[in-house]
């Protein structure tokens, strides 16, 4: 019997459900599985909260062959809880022998239409993986990833069409031992929707956020004093 | 002049340590104050992106803990710098969880800049960036990266300036010195 290729999900939305992230990353660790491999998912935001549950993590990597990570971008680059769990691979692999050397590739999104929101967290991915002695796979860049919503892809069939193909062919890729393909990042890159529209929804839905917080018309205020010396 | 200082070093890194006390000394010879906040002492829950600063309570993150410390020291200062040991070519974890904390600070709505979307400022003005990367030896290409992105927080806050500074372990007291007057010099004029 042929062994299989273990895969690890990692997650690295620090949101509690309904991440895009997970979305993401789910469905190309369900294609992976479709493919023979054997799949394992670790939550980021849980497994940094204490020792045994970082060693946890550490186990899981240190059997895996294709490690996915699945985040979003914060304030231009890796989620604080994912900056942590990167650390403690990179400590425990420089401190400890006998690991593989598995591909690790980086899915991120982020909030803005355009995915060149993405380039310093997946530049940092990059150096992970050299630091931590892996293969960097590649990455690849979503942008406007609020239109997702967290939902499964499948059930955001035309809008995720693209998203959809992009993960297809990263799944094939891997499954041949190859990184990324080029095709692939492009795809990904591709806006979701058009710029004009994602902006109108979004400010429609802080709006429609807000009045259900009853901060209708408040969402301007400036709590902290202003560097002018006014207090607004 | 008021300067804020989010240090991202672990406690017990001696060269940190060393670099910190220069800034401040470069600092006070400027007549600049300064008030410095060691991020890894600090009780700061990570950010769940729930927005509730933005919708729920606008411009105060709804986490009550240290971290609701940062936002009003940082916009209440003409320089905050981000200081942390360079980390895969970006920040550490222990300060990206103050920085994650600042979103308050900007509005959910958006803007266009130079072609890209970004949200739009809250406030009237934002105080310059400088960020500090110590780095283990030096090295090009995490370099790029770092000052990468303090350029794009800068951006992002709406700094009316913005530098990189990179420091290899075991660089000498003068040239540390001299680097930190340059930079300090330029973002004055800045201002």
């Amino acid at each position: 019997m042929m062994r299989r290729k273990k895969a690890l999900l990692l997650v690295g939305s620090p949101k509690s459900s309904g991440s895009t992230s997970e979305a993401l990353g789910g469905y190309l660790l369900n294609r992976l599985i479709e493919m023979g491999f054997s799949g394992t998912k670790s939550i980021l935001r849980r497994a940094v909260r204490d020792r045994k549950r970082i060693d946890c993590m550490l186990a899981s990597v240190n059997n895996a062959e294709v490690i996915i990570l699945a985040c979003p971008t914060y304030v231009d680059s890796l989620p604080a809880p994912v900056l942590r769990a990167l650390e403690e691979i990179v400590a425990f692999r420089r401190t400890h022998e006998g690991h593989g050397q598995p591909r690790f590739l980086a899915v991120a999104n982020c909030g803005f239409p355009e995915s060149l929101h993405n380039m310093v967290s997946l530049a940092c991915c990059r150096r992970f993986a050299g630091e931590a002695g892996m293969i960097w796979a590649g990455g690849l860049s979503l942008g406007g990833g609020e239109a997702l919503n967290g939902a499964s892809l499948q059930n955001r069939k035309g809008l995720a069409r693209n998203v959809i193909r992009a993960l297809d062919l990263t799944a094939t890729a891997l499954e041949r031992n190859e990184s990324v393909p080029e095709g692939a990042e492009k795809l990904m890159a591709r806006p979701l929707v058009p710029r004009w529209l994602y902006l109108w929804i979004g400010t429609r839905g802080w709006k429609a956020q807000a009045r259900r917080f009853g901060t209708a018309g408040r969402l301007g205020e400036r709590p902290w004093r202003d560097r002018s010396g006014e207090t607004t | 002049m008021k300067t804020i200082i989010l240090n991202g070093s672990k406690p017990g890194d001696d060269f940190s340590e060393k670099v910190l006390g220069i800034l401040c000394s470069v600092l006070q010879a400027n007549r600049w104050e300064s008030t410095r906040f060691d991020l890894a002492g600090m009780k700061i829950a990570p950010c769940r992106g729930c927005f509730g600063c933005w919708v729920q309570k606008p411009g105060v993150c709804v986490f009550e803990d240290d971290g609701q410390k940062l936002a009003p020291a940082v916009i209440a200062s003409d320089l905050t710098v981000f200081f942390a040991p360079v980390t895969f070519g970006g920040y550490s974890a222990d300060l990206k969880k103050g920085l994650d904390r600042l979103i308050g600070l900007i509005s959910p709505f958006f803007m266009t800049i130079a072609g890209e979307i970004h949200h739009r400022p809250r406030y009237d003005k934002y105080p310059a960036l400088m960020g500090v990367g110590v780095q283990e030896k030096p090295d090009r290409d995490s370099g790029e990266i770092f000052s990468t992105l303090v350029q794009r927080n800068a951006l992002n806050f709406h700094s009316p300036g913005h530098a990189a500074l990179l420091i290899p372990v075991g660089q000498d007291e003068k040239s540390i010195c001299e680097k930190f007057a340059a930079v300090l010099n330029d973002l004055e004029g800045k201002k």
